[in-house]
């Protein structure tokens, strides 16, 4: 029963049958919502007004490039990817090198250094939102206390410092994500590298260069892919502490599709949503060339 | 063996009387929202009251659900839509149109035409109600109202020589004279909420929510952004939701700001005698927003007498009389009305005093996106200066008869 024969070769039914409930249950959690987002987004599925819903062809899409909230939005999400992940992965890197040092309390250390990134994204808006506040918050007492400013600074309710503070907060929240992971990898890079180049009377900054980050090529690739596509998703943050405002000043994109699903303009929201998933494959496109090159597909 | 299976058919023989019993029963899930923990306990309380004395074997579960900045109504969309909702819940009329939409609620009119307590609720509140349903039929409950009205601290204004304004143009003026000494004479709402006390400013100039592009609406928005622009309010104001102009008002950063009688218990709390409330004054016209809250019951409901049972008990029985007394909102049926508890609270006085000019938004299916989105947005951009007046107002208007 487990073979059938195929011009005259026996077929193992086997692996097929056994990968079978996976496929399955990938095929219901996700083509399925995909396709369905797909159809909505080919429909003016408005559920305010469940009556008219009707094949519109592309007429969402061709709404959306004319939609000035929509391609703010997409610049506002590249500012917040680029930025956000960026600084990320910097101060990440930093914390990476020195809980890689010998000193006492390093345990300790690397353990405090999680906290961010095991708090909710929810609270910690709520904890930023208070930190930032424009009357009471913690930071605009320390600016005043230090002589850097002389009066309160509405943070989250000004244009020019609304994003550039919802930026700080996703910062915050993930520098341990890549500081652990390259913590990782660098305690898998083989000392003899550093010796051999101590001997050759290498420089700090020339082994950071030639020894350490080559070695840390992969890590860096994989945290940054995963961090981009997480972060270009990310609503919790920016939702709880502005909303997207103030004047729309730190919509990004996915909390625009969030906001559009919200008021039940489902075709909408899946037009941008698909439009959002082809941007972040052509991030995930190099790493899976890059993968199944590395795995010989 | 034959131990067990006697064992067994005995078990089963209990079970099925015990499911025979619960028959006789019958449950309605009830969802609400409450402001804080005292009104969810105090909302168990009338629950178990509800239980213990309706005599029909109804037995009322009620489930707390976050208001979530309005986010509940979408809440219990998603519920319905998905068949898990619950059978009867607590209300915005803002809602009402997409629900409509969607078949989710039940017609009550066959229950009110059979019900006595119906001429307890005044005309009009009916009126209101049946137009929120698309005109045809009531598919809303009322229970109890919030009027605006503006809180003020008399110390504050005794300080600034400033007396309780009674026209518009001396509020305006008030809010000019009261700012100083790191105190703002006004905390407006920018964010989400904020078309309430707004709407205000548009119909004192003689505007209304009709067309809101003629230009006594827009001289109106026009007074909203220079109160912000000339330095009267806070600087958080275009982010300032619910919590912040309370929070600013308690703390003493604000002189005045607009809310209902919800929030009266808090502030007396923390002011004592040193808090007041007067009606929004009248400028050309006069309006003040009408908070509303209400019940209905759902499509789905399979014991709809024992819900409509509940309903009456929340509008005109002893549930609207406890709910009332406590959050002190104001009653939609008669009788409670007129209690002397009521009649005596100064708050409740300039909630009554103000309820000849309180209305609501248009109640149309875009109403909803209108609040959440299109207003704190469209009206921030005004108060930072990035549109005028009149722009602002032009995609208010087209925003919300799209």
């Amino acid at each position: 029963m487990e073979f059938i024969r195929k011009r005259g070769r026996r077929t193992n039914l086997w692996p097929y049958l056994l990968v079978l409930p996976a496929l399955t249950v990938v095929v219901c959690v996700v083509f399925v919502p995909i396709l369905n987002a797909v159809s909505m987004s080919l429909q003016n599925y408005d559920l305010r007004r469940p009556k008219l819903i009707s094949f519109i062809g592309l007429e969402n899409y061709i709404k959306l490039f004319a939609d000035r909230q929509f391609i703010a939005s997409l610049y506002r999400t590249a500012l917040w990817v680029v930025f956000g992940v960026g600084f990320q992965f910097v101060f990440g890197f930093a914390l990476a090198l020195l809980l890689n040092q010998e000193f006492r309390g390093r345990a300790l250390a690397r353990s405090v250094s999680l906290i961010p990134w095991v708090t909710p994204g929810v609270l910690i808006a709520l904890m930023w939102r208070w930190l930032l506040d424009g009357n009471y918050g913690v930071i605009n007492d320390l600016l005043q206390k230090t002589g850097i400013t002389d009066g309160n600074i509405a943070f989250l309710a000004a244009r020019a410092t609304a994003l550039p503070s919802v930026i700080l907060t996703i910062v915050w929240q993930g520098i341990p994500f890549f500081a652990l992971m390259l913590l990782a990898g660098l305690q898998g890079i083989a000392h003899e590298l550093y010796e051999a180049a101590d001997i050759d009377g290498a420089k700090s900054l020339q082994k950071l260069r030639f020894i350490t980050i080559p070695s840390l090529k992969n890590t860096i690739f994989v945290t940054t892919m995963l961090r981009v596509i997480w972060v270009a998703n990310s609503v919790d943050v920016i939702f709880n502490m502005t909303e997207g405002g103030p004047a729309y000043a730190t919509q990004t994109l996915s909390v625009y599709i969030y906001l559009k699903a919200n008021t039940l303009n489902m075709g909408y929201a899946s037009a941008m949503a698909l439009i959002m998933t082809v941007l972040l494959l052509g991030v995930s496109i190099p790493y899976l060339r890059s993968m199944f090159r590395d795995q010989g597909v | 063996m034959k131990k067990i299976l006697s064992t067994l058919l005995a078990l089963m023989m209990v079970l099925s009387l015990a499911s025979v019993a619960t028959a006789e029963g019958v449950t309605i899930k009830y969802w609400f929202w409450a402001d804080n923990d005292a009104y969810a306990a105090t909302m168990q309380e009338m629950i178990a009251d509800f239980n213990a004395t309706n005599g029909q074997g109804i037995t009322v579960v009620g489930e707390q659900i976050p208001w979530d900045g309005g986010g509940y109504s979408n809440t219990v969309f998603t519920a319905a839509m998905g068949g898990g909702g619950p059978d009867v819940a607590s209300w915005k009329l803002t809602a009402t149109p997409s629900f409509v939409a969607n078949d989710l609620l039940a017609p009550l009119d066959d229950y009110l035409a059979a019900w006595s307590d119906s001429s307890q609720i005044e005309t009009s509140l009916w009126d209101v109600m049946r137009t929120a349903g698309g005109g045809d039929k009531v598919y809303v409950m009322p229970w109890n109202t919030q009027v605006l009205y503006v809180y003020y601290r008399p110390s504050l204004f005794a300080a600034a020589g400033v007396s309780v304004p009674t026209t518009y143009q001396e509020f305006l003026d008030a809010c000019a004279a009261l700012t100083k000494d790191g105190v703002y004479g006004f905390g407006m709402r920018g964010a989400k909420g904020g078309q309430e006390p707004w709407g205000s400013f548009i119909h004192a100039r003689g505007g209304s929510f009709a067309d809101l592009t003629t230009p006594e609406a827009v001289q109106g928005m026009q007074d909203f952004i220079d109160l912000f622009q000339k330095g009267y309010t806070p600087p958080t104001a275009p982010s300032d939701g619910f919590s912040q102009i309370i929070d600013n008002f308690k703390s003493g950063l604000t002189a005045m700001t607009i809310h209902h009688i919800g929030s009266s218990a808090g502030m007396v709390e923390t002011f004592g005698d040193d808090v007041g409330a007067f009606v929004f004054p009248a400028g050309v016209g006069q309006w003040t927003s009408m908070g509303d809250t209400e019940n209905v019951m759902f499509a789905s409901c399979a014991n709809k007498d024992a819900a409509f049972a509940w309903l009456s008990y929340l509008a005109t029985g002893k549930g609207q009389e406890t709910w009332c007394k406590v959050t002190g909102n104001v009653p939609v049926a008669a009788s409670v009305k007129a209690l002397d508890e009521f009649q005596q609270n100064p708050f409740m006085k300039v909630s009554i005093q103000g309820a000849p000019y309180a209305g609501i938004l248009p109640i149309l299916d875009t109403t909803t996106e209108w609040i959440s989105t299109v207003w704190p947005s469209t009206v921030q951009q005004a108060l930072l200066g990035e549109i005028t007046a009149q722009e602002c107002m032009d995609t208010l208007q087209a925003e919300l008869y799209k």
